[in-house]
């Protein structure tokens, strides 16, 4: 058959990603421009992710953190170019999250859900709770254990890697060391990047 | 295998990473180590403006933070460019290109001056969008041939690559900063610090060596 189903995907992705250079093409104000190349980035994640494959999984991550670290730098940029460094943001100021008892829910459902997931997954999932959770209240505290605990995790999982290399008959343990370590690290650095944003360090 | 790097004489499996040496390869590798050891030693230019008409002339001062967070930018470049030059998996092969990208805006943005700013900006926009362009065409590779190693694609057993897929490796490659779009980069090295801003270009120079050979296989 001449249109499969990865055809037919391929053409919507690229058909949506030329709508994304058209609109980057049109619009000329900096900021806009910067949240359309964030769009348009999500085709070609999903050209790869028409793959279908555990490949695919395993490439998306490093095409999304790629895409997000330039996102980052750029926005960086952004800040000193536009001076913006002079007016610091303190938390997301929307009253009805931070009113309402939903956000507990919400996240505490995400982070157990995260958990139930593991791995990278899981950790996407879980930081993603933790995040919403930080935003809605303002989170102000000191990060210092959070980024200790960042490490910890970091270092089991390593630990994990050297004893699948090495000691290859307690993979078991292993596994669960690792799923472990990346489900607390993923968690940890996506909770760090929800609270860290817009503060003024010294 | 034939293809225009020659025989490789050395080729490090590491599971499915792989990294392979062969004369042309290392040539590009060595050029970026020797520039990156450099960048290391070097001490920063330091631009002079001259007042036109006079004899009066003023040196730009370079803030020692702001020197070391673009030699270490400068030093990330180049590690980058090494790895591209000699890994041979496709997908690593354009992430490290848009790891060039990356630091080439990180090399100018502690730059206090405006105009190389706003150029640093524009250039990051077109570097940022230039990835679709490279990780689709790494997926292409992977969905048409089966494989993303370099080593099995010279081979010659795998179905051909789609022309189409080479067409948006080149363009990503051209979007990293390479020729119609290095307007924008022009204006970043007004930057004043020659060897940091030296290794922006010669990256991109490496990059577009690599790719002639990435292009030719498969």
């Amino acid at each position: 058959m001449m249109w499969g189903e990865y055809s037919i995907g391929l053409l919507l992705v690229l058909v949506s990603g030329v709508i994304g250079f058209a609109a980057l093409a049109i619009e000329i104000d900096d900021l806009h421009r910067l949240l359309l190349l964030d769009l348009v980035e999500i085709s070609s994640l999903g050209i790869i992710a028409l793959l279908g494959t555990d490949l695919a999984e395993a490439l998306v991550l490093p095409g999304l953190t790629v895409g997000i670290a330039e996102l980052l730098a750029l926005s960086q940029i952004y800040i000193t170019k536009e001076r913006l460094k002079d007016k610091p943001v303190k938390g997301l100021n929307i009253e009805v999250i931070r009113k309402a008892d939903a956000p507990v829910v919400i996240s505490a459902f995400l982070v157990v859900y995260g958990l139930i997931l593991s791995g990278f997954t899981g950790g996407g999932v879980a930081g993603l709770g933790l995040v919403f959770f930080f935003m809605s209240r303002g989170y102000q505290e000191d990060l210092n254990m959070l980024e200790m605990a960042s490490g910890i995790s970091w270092a089991i999982w390593i630990f994990a890697f050297f004893v699948f290399m090495f000691l290859p008959q307690y993979w078991f343990v292993a596994l669960m060391c690792a799923a472990v370590g990346i489900v607390l690290k993923v968690t940890v650095k996506m909770s760090l990047v929800g609270t860290m944003w817009g503060e003024v360090r010294e | 295998m034939s293809s225009i790097g020659g025989v490789p004489f050395y080729i490090l499996e590491f599971g499915d990473e792989l990294v392979y040496f062969t004369p042309y390869t290392i040539t590009l590798f060595l050029l970026a180590l020797v520039f990156t050891v450099l960048v290391i030693l070097s001490r920063p230019e330091r631009q002079v403006d001259i007042a036109f008409g006079g004899d009066a002339y003023t040196t730009k001062q370079i803030l020692k933070d702001e020197m070391r967070f673009r030699r270490f930018m400068s030093i990330a470049c180049g590690l980058a460019s090494m790895g591209a030059m000699v890994t041979g998996d496709i997908f690593n092969f354009t992430l490290f290109t848009a790891m060039v990208g990356i630091t080439n805006v990180g090399i100018v943005a502690a730059v206090k001056s405006p105009h190389v700013q706003n150029a640093a900006y524009q250039y990051g926009l077109v570097a940022l969008s230039a990835t679709v362009p490279l990780f689709g065409a790494a997926a292409v590779y992977a969905a048409s041939t089966g494989s993303l190693s370099m080593i099995e694609l010279a081979r010659g057993t795998l179905p051909a690559v789609p022309i189409i897929a080479k067409a948006l490796l080149v363009i990503g490659v051209v979007g990293e900063g390479m020729a119609p779009f290095y307007a924008a980069k022009a204006e970043m090295f007004r930057a004043p610090g020659a060897p940091y801003v030296i290794m922006c270009s010669l990256s991109s120079l490496l990059i577009f060596l690599r790719v002639v050979e990435v292009v030719m296989l498969g």
